[in-house]
């Protein structure tokens, strides 16, 4: 009885064509093998990006910035773990860095992606229900959930992204899961305001 | 919620079934117990739907503008690696060898530059005394060289000729002081010419530094003691300083004949590895002139108040008056007479202040003291640096405390404030 989701951008088994052989042959100079990777990966990693910025634009550009730190580090790239960690470690780095840059300048003008974060830039319900969800968990929990809904990563890969022991991954991915069903299980508060501006999206 | 009392299987590990986490026999008997257990099965099938919910948010595919700009930059640094290296797996083979090479390289040069500047430092000692006197002559300016240093022989024909023409020929001071006035030109000097009216030789008075380190202080004094016999000087100040657990220190003031000075520095660069050296030469030609021309005024000043006091035919007061001028121009003449010969004396003999150094060892050093007296003293010394330190800060604090209170509140609050809006910012990403 197994749950598990298949989605793109699981790790492709070793042997013909894997992940880690792709990123040896770009290190070496194959420039089919990053289209490859290229191919595999983008719809997951700005996926990765989308889920946790509000901005498209945005989560764009941080996705062309992930891409451009694997290209600028190939030749120093050495398989000692998948690659979708490694790629995952480098978005986490990069988002991280956005995440400050954002917080700082909300210190300031008192406007963060939060804020901006409308329902509007989808043009769905369920995605606006399951950000507002998602969002109101606590941010350790909901990075835990997201890398392992969306990104697929083991307990593991998800314990050595944020340094944190597999058991504990385990439990707070446990709690996040109630705690996200429980949200989903409310009735939604959304104001008349917003949920005009869902059914004008719609 | 289930809980292990009541089930062999706890939640998390429903969990961890339900996302493949665990092993193939722990998955077995989770299996077998969700067939039997609804409860549990209900757990299951939450997380199952939770996921199903979680996939229906969908993200948009990704713009072609992002996919051209990637491939654009993937393809020009691919360029750009192939250009600069022949290939990626040659690159990785050299590069083991080619950084122990570089770095071994590096490490040898490093070690054959420190090896040939220890080796050349060690040799100095013998170089300059090995030096000829003309190598110093070069690195002094031209007027220094005419005027301190005993020339080659080359260039002491030369000066001879020169010296021969009326034009440069040294004369006596004017006007009394016996003493040559060119006894500063080492090795030439001397009378060549009585005429008074030719102009004289410069005058210089020449001082010199030397700063030495040897390596015994006592062999240093033997020969230095030798040295001023030999060039018939004399030492007008010593001083030694031997402190405790520090290098001994020879402080002289030297006179020695203007004539003899470079071979008197020559013998003073034997003694060990010279630190500094520097020379200078003060040019006393004018002031002489201008004293003997004084001398000589008040000489004859003196001559007419003789003749007046001999012819004498005033009362006595004039004869007082003019006995009282006579003594104060003699006071005069005399102190003048003091001063040149003062000042001849500075020409005639250079001045080397000398510094010797003794290469100091550190010893390893019983002290004498005991134990408890040394606690002793340590223990009031650090309560005196403590209550000093105490007394500091209750000062700084009385001192300057109002303005650091004030500074805080002008600065914390906003500081607090950013932090807080800060902190809020990131919770909510």
């Amino acid at each position: 009885m197994d749950g598990t989701i298949r989605r793109p951008g699981t790790a492709k088994p070793a042997g013909e064509g894997s992940d880690e052989e792709l990123m040896v042959a770009f290190s070496r100079g194959s420039q089919d093998a990053f289209g490859e990777l290229f191919l595999r990966y983008k719809q997951p990693l700005f996926g990765f990006f989308r889920r946790r910025v509000s901005d498209v634009a945005q989560a764009e550009e941080l996705t062309q910035e992930s891409f451009i730190a694997v290209i600028r580090a190939a030749s120093r790239y050495q398989p000692r773990a998948l690659f979708r960690t490694y790629l995952y470690a480098i978005g986490l780095k990069i988002l991280g860095a956005h995440r400050r840059k954002a917080a700082f300048r909300a210190c300031f003008t008192g406007a963060s992606d939060a804020h901006r974060e409308p329902a509007a830039l989808g043009n769905l319900e369920t995605e606006y229900v399951l950000r507002q969800a998602v969002g109101k968990l606590d941010r350790l929990e909901r990075d835990i959930l997201l890398l392992r809904e969306f990104e697929q990563l083991s307990y593991a890969e998800i314990g050595e992204l944020l340094h944190l022991p597999v058991n504990t991954v385990r439990s707070r991915l446990f709690r996040a899961r109630l705690a996200l069903h429980n949200i989903l299980a409310a009735p939604a508060p959304t104001s008349s305001a917003e949920q005009a501006r869902i059914e004008e999206r719609a | 919620m289930n809980t292990t009392a009541e089930h062999p299987v706890a939640p998390e590990e429903i969990m961890a079934f339900f996302d493949g986490e665990l092993s193939a026999a722990d998955a077995q008997s989770v299996a077998a117990h969700l067939d039997g257990c609804s409860a549990c099965a209900s757990l299951a099938a939450q997380f199952r739907g939770l996921s199903q919910s979680l996939a229906r948010w969908s993200v948009a595919p990704v713009s072609q503008r992002l996919e051209n700009a990637v491939n654009d930059f993937a393809a020009k640094a691919s360029a750009k690696s192939k250009s600069s290296r022949p290939s990626a797996p040659f690159r990785f083979s050299i590069w083991s060898w080619k950084l122990w090479a570089f770095g071994g390289t590096g490490v040898v040069a490093g070690a054959l530059l420190l090896l040939g500047i220890e080796v050349s430092n060690s040799n100095r000692p013998d170089r300059v005394a090995k030096q000829r006197p003309m190598a110093m002559m070069v690195s002094q300016n031209r007027g220094e060289e005419t005027a301190g240093y005993a020339p080659p022989e080359s260039l002491k024909s030369r000066m001879n000729n020169s010296l021969s023409a009326p034009s440069r020929m040294a004369t006596r001071a004017p006007g009394g002081g016996g003493a040559p006035m060119n006894a500063g030109v080492g090795g030439i000097a001397g009378i060549v010419g009585n005429s008074s009216d030719s102009p004289a030789a410069p005058m210089i008075a020449r001082t010199a530094s030397l700063s030495i380190t040897v390596k015994d202080l006592t062999t240093a004094r033997v020969s230095l003691d030798a040295m001023l016999a030999r060039h018939h000087g004399y030492s007008a100040q010593l001083s030694v300083e031997s402190a405790a657990n520090a290098p001994r220190i020879l402080t002289a003031s030297l006179r020695i004949p203007a004539s003899d000075l470079f071979n008197a520095i020559s013998d003073l660069k034997t003694l060990g590895r010279v630190e500094k050296e520097s020379q200078s030469g003060e040019d006393v030609s004018q002031q002489h002139a201008d004293l003997a021309e004084r001398l000589k005024t008040a000489r004859a000043t003196e001559e007419r108040f003789r003749g007046i006091l001999q012819q004498r035919t005033g009362n006595i007061s004039d004869v007082l008056e003019v006995e009282e001028s006579i003594a104060r121009v003699r006071g005069e003449i005399e102190s003048m007479e003091a001063e040149q010969t003062t000042l001849e004396h500075r020409v005639d003999f250079a001045t080397i202040d000398l510094q010797l150094s003794e290469e100091y060892k550190e010893e390893i050093a019983s002290t004498s003291a005991a134990f408890s007296l040394r606690f002793h003293n340590a223990f009031v010394a650090g309560y005196r640096n403590a209550a000093g330190t105490v007394v500091g800060i209750f000062l700084f604090l009385v001192e300057y405390g109002l303005s650091i209170l004030i500074w805080l509140a002008i600065i914390l609050f906003p500081a607090i404030f950013i932090l807080r809006r800060y902190r809020k910012a990131r919770s909510k990403m």
